[in-house]
């Protein structure tokens, strides 16, 4: 390595970094030191879950050139279905039959496109059938849907609104309602309903998207089948043992539960992800402004979506068990210690610091950076997301589907947004407005770092969390400025302003960010 | 033996430019044709045409007896047509060794392909784990060339090597390019006379998107006012 090169070519960069960090060092002088330790602690904890909203969108953007202005309230979304999955697994486990059965009808695409390929329609009617069976599809599953028995919160209805749900699992007082009966049709009718729409609208998306393209004789082999029976299986099981499910989940150690409805959030952040490419980023490649455009009001849909189903007022999600003591024992003193009596602090350097804010989030973060790292610099599929960067074109000469690429990237950046709403829910609470603040942060750390550089991702989000918690840390202390007679106290406006501050600053200093290059 | 890629009358537009206003190019199994031409001509959008990077709007491509316009890049790629970019387009986020493993078009074809690319190219054994951006124009052009030859490849599309070389690299470079013709096809871009006449067996000649004339190599080599007509050089 060449230590003498590299330091010359980065000699800006170094030293912008070394006056950033004493700074944060001198920040030590004005407070106690265990103030000082539970600040920088608060500030890694919000640069994780920073991080994990902005990475997604510098893989997003590094690779794609689209910047997904709905990240933030895919964030969001993380958040509320988490809060579901935890809360609620009754309305989970419900919503889960129907979703899966109209999947089945999906997953069996590559079917329909082998026995599209027998039938021509001409003229027209090649048009007109396709989009006939998606609306008779779309109806039959808005039929069923409506008549499908969701056991739900409601929003208006305070003694079984989610602010009510949350405040009594809290207290541990909460009851499942009772399930909600089929009336007036049958289930197998709506069942069916579900699994016939599905298939119809599959069917109509597979023969518009066949118009006008070579026709594939490739015949399927038997995956979309295992898929598809799959699913129709896992369906018809949980519709089946519904109830048991729900309360098993519910009955779960809360711990459990969490890691449970981060997984399924996760899940379904990245299956969320690749829909949302495959159908609306893809057909607009070639015209990036569309793109923004879309991803802004997919933005706007998300919320409004949101909005009706669980209401316009912000709620909690109790902390898991693992994170929730507060009586004997607590605060702990070493993390053994934490983990033993499971408690909700713990003391460090004197400070007092929250065990799930500061060393779970913090834990989570560092895990997905190291995964990451190690999906990028060490794979196969890592070494095309890095050469596609720079030039996709020439990846795709060299024979590599890219397209498939941006589908999996788009789905992994969403997938890391949903995790950060989930892992944030516990701490910061629910509610519709949580998307806008974290994309703004994620955004001003990847001008700080490097629009579409990763490790960029992980500084800028770190120096954006430190920033953030040192001045509201001063907005209770204040800050002895040499020419004031009274400390400085930054009023709350002044956060979000100090943080885009910083960013001008290095942008000064380096303007393609930290670690970004001028192409 | 036949015509390994067939261009038959191709328009492309980029954008509203009518770039390509009906070019015609014939490349025989195992032959190396130089497509000649001034800068601007369409030299270089005619390879792009072939791989679909910027597909043509009406014309057919055929290559080995099947129709390739309007496939995916990829797609075409993977039929075993390599190509050799004009500017290189090596990646410099990724070393030499990951430039080439990437190429790969089935897991080993690296390995098996070491031997002879170090054999036309010594210098790349000792660059392996530099990152791209280290390496000077000639080493990056050789990793350009180095690179196409990874995977089996029936047909080379090689734009412009030896355009900004120093000689004695021109020399390694057209050495490469007759050692690697001898298993595969090439259809080579070049500006410089000089080497595509040392190198060619065919030529066929593009002026403002159309093909102006064709031919054998050796003829064209004599006919020193058509050299000057159409490439404007001696």
């Amino acid at each position: 390595m060449d230590f003498a090169a590299t330091f010359r070519n980065n000699r800006v960069r170094i030293f912008t970094l070394l006056i950033l960090a004493m700074l944060f060092f001198a920040a030590v002088q004005g407070m106690e030191t265990k103030d000082w330790v539970i600040t920088v602690m608060r500030g890694l904890a919000a640069g994780a879950v920073v991080f994990l909203v902005a990475s997604g969108l510098s893989l997003i953007f590094g690779l794609m050139d689209v910047l997904n202005l709905a990240h933030g309230e895919i964030f969001m979304l993380g958040a509320f279905i988490g809060w579901t999955v935890y809360v609620r697994p009754d309305t989970f486990f419900d919503v889960l039959t129907p979703i899966l059965l109209v999947a089945v009808g999906f997953a069996l695409t590559p079917v329909w496109n082998a026995v599209l390929g027998r039938w021509e329609f001409k003229g027209w009617l090649a048009k007109l059938v396709p989009w006939l069976a998606i609306l008779l599809g779309l109806a039959m599953i808005v039929f069923s849907f409506a008549n499908y028995p969701i056991t739900k919160w409601h929003p208006d209805d305070f003694g079984n609104s989610p602010i009510t749900n949350a405040l009594e699992l809290g207290q541990g007082i909460f009851v499942l309602p009772e399930p909600l009966p089929f009336e007036p049709f049958h289930p197998v009718v709506v069942l069916m309903g579900l699994l016939l729409g599905g298939a119809l609208m599959a069917m109509g998306i597979a023969a518009l998207s066949r118009h006008g393209k070579p026709t594939t004789t490739s015949k399927p082999d038997r995956l979309p089948y295992v898929i598809a029976g799959s699913l129709l299986i896992m369906a018809l099981l949980i519709f089946v043992a519904n109830d048991a499910l729900s309360s098993w989940l519910f009955e779960m150690n809360s711990t459990w539960r969490f890691f449970i409805a981060m997984a399924v959030t996760t899940l379904f952040g990245g299956l969320l992800g690749g829909l949302i490419e495959s159908t609306m980023i893809r057909p607009l490649y070639d015209r990036p402004i569309y793109q923004i455009m879309l991803t802004l009001g997919i933005g706007f849909i998300i919320v409004e979506i949101t909005r009706a189903i669980w209401g316009r007022p912000s709620f909690t999600m109790p902390k898991p068990a693992l994170w929730a003591n507060t009586g004997e024992g607590c605060p702990a003193t070493s993390l053994g210690e934490a983990l033993t009596n499971q408690c909700s602090t713990m003391l460090l350097f004197d400070g007092r610091i929250r065990t799930y804010n500061e060393i779970f989030i913090i834990l989570i973060g560092i895990l997905v950076l190291i995964g990451i790292w190690l999906l990028i610099q060490r794979t196969r599929l890592g070494m095309i997301i890095r050469a596609g960067v720079q030039d996709s074109e020439m990846v795709e000469a060299l024979g590599i589907n890219v397209r498939r690429v941006f589908t999996l990237v788009f789905a992994v950046g969403v997938a890391l947004a949903t995790l950060g709403g989930v892992l944030a829910a516990p701490s910061t609470g629910l509610s519709l407005e949580m998307g806008v603040s974290v994309l703004l942060l994620a955004l001003v750390a990847l001008a700080i770092g490097g629009l579409s550089s990763f490790p960029g991702a992980a500084v800028g989000a770190v120096l954006v969390g430190l920033m953030q918690q040192f001045i509201i840390k001063y907005g209770g202390i204040g800050i002895n400025l040499p020419f004031l007679e009274e400390p400085f106290k930054p009023s709350p406006p002044l956060v979000p302003a100090s943080v885009v501050l910083l960013m001008v600053i290095i942008l000064l200093i380096l303007p393609n960010g930290l670690f970004g290059r001028s192409d | 033996m036949g015509n390994l890629l067939e261009i038959r009358d191709i328009h492309t537009y980029i954008g509203q430019f009518h770039i390509l206003e009906g070019v015609s190019v014939e490349v025989p199994q195992g032959s190396i044709v130089a497509m000649l031409g001034r800068n601007g001509a369409g030299k270089t959008t005619t390879l792009k045409s072939v791989l679909g990077l910027t597909p043509p709007s009406k014309g057919t491509i055929i290559f080995d007896g099947q129709a390739i316009q309007g496939m995916r890049s990829f797609d075409i790629a993977n039929l075993g047509i390599g190509y050799v970019p004009e500017h290189r387009a090596i990646f410099g986020a990724l070393s030499v060794y990951e430039n080439l493993l990437l190429a790969e078009r089935k897991k080993g074809d690296l390995a098996r392909k070491e031997d002879f690319i170090f054999t036309l190219f010594p210098d790349l054994k000792r660059l392996m784990k530099l990152s791209g951006t280290r390496l000077s124009g000639g080493q990056q052009q050789m990793l350009a060339v180095a690179r196409a030859l990874v995977p089996d490849n029936k047909l080379l599309l090689i734009d412009e090597p030896t355009e900004g070389l120093a000689p004695v690299i021109i020399e390694q470079m057209m050495a490469a390019i007759e050692e690697l013709s001898s298993e595969t096809t090439v259809l080579l871009v070049e500006q410089n006379f000089a080497v595509a006449g040392k190198l060619a067996s065919e030529y066929t000649i593009i002026e403002e998107g159309q093909s102006v004339k064709n031919g054998v190599m050796a003829d064209l080599r004599e006919d020193k006012a058509a050299v000057h007509r159409y490439l404007g050089a001696a």
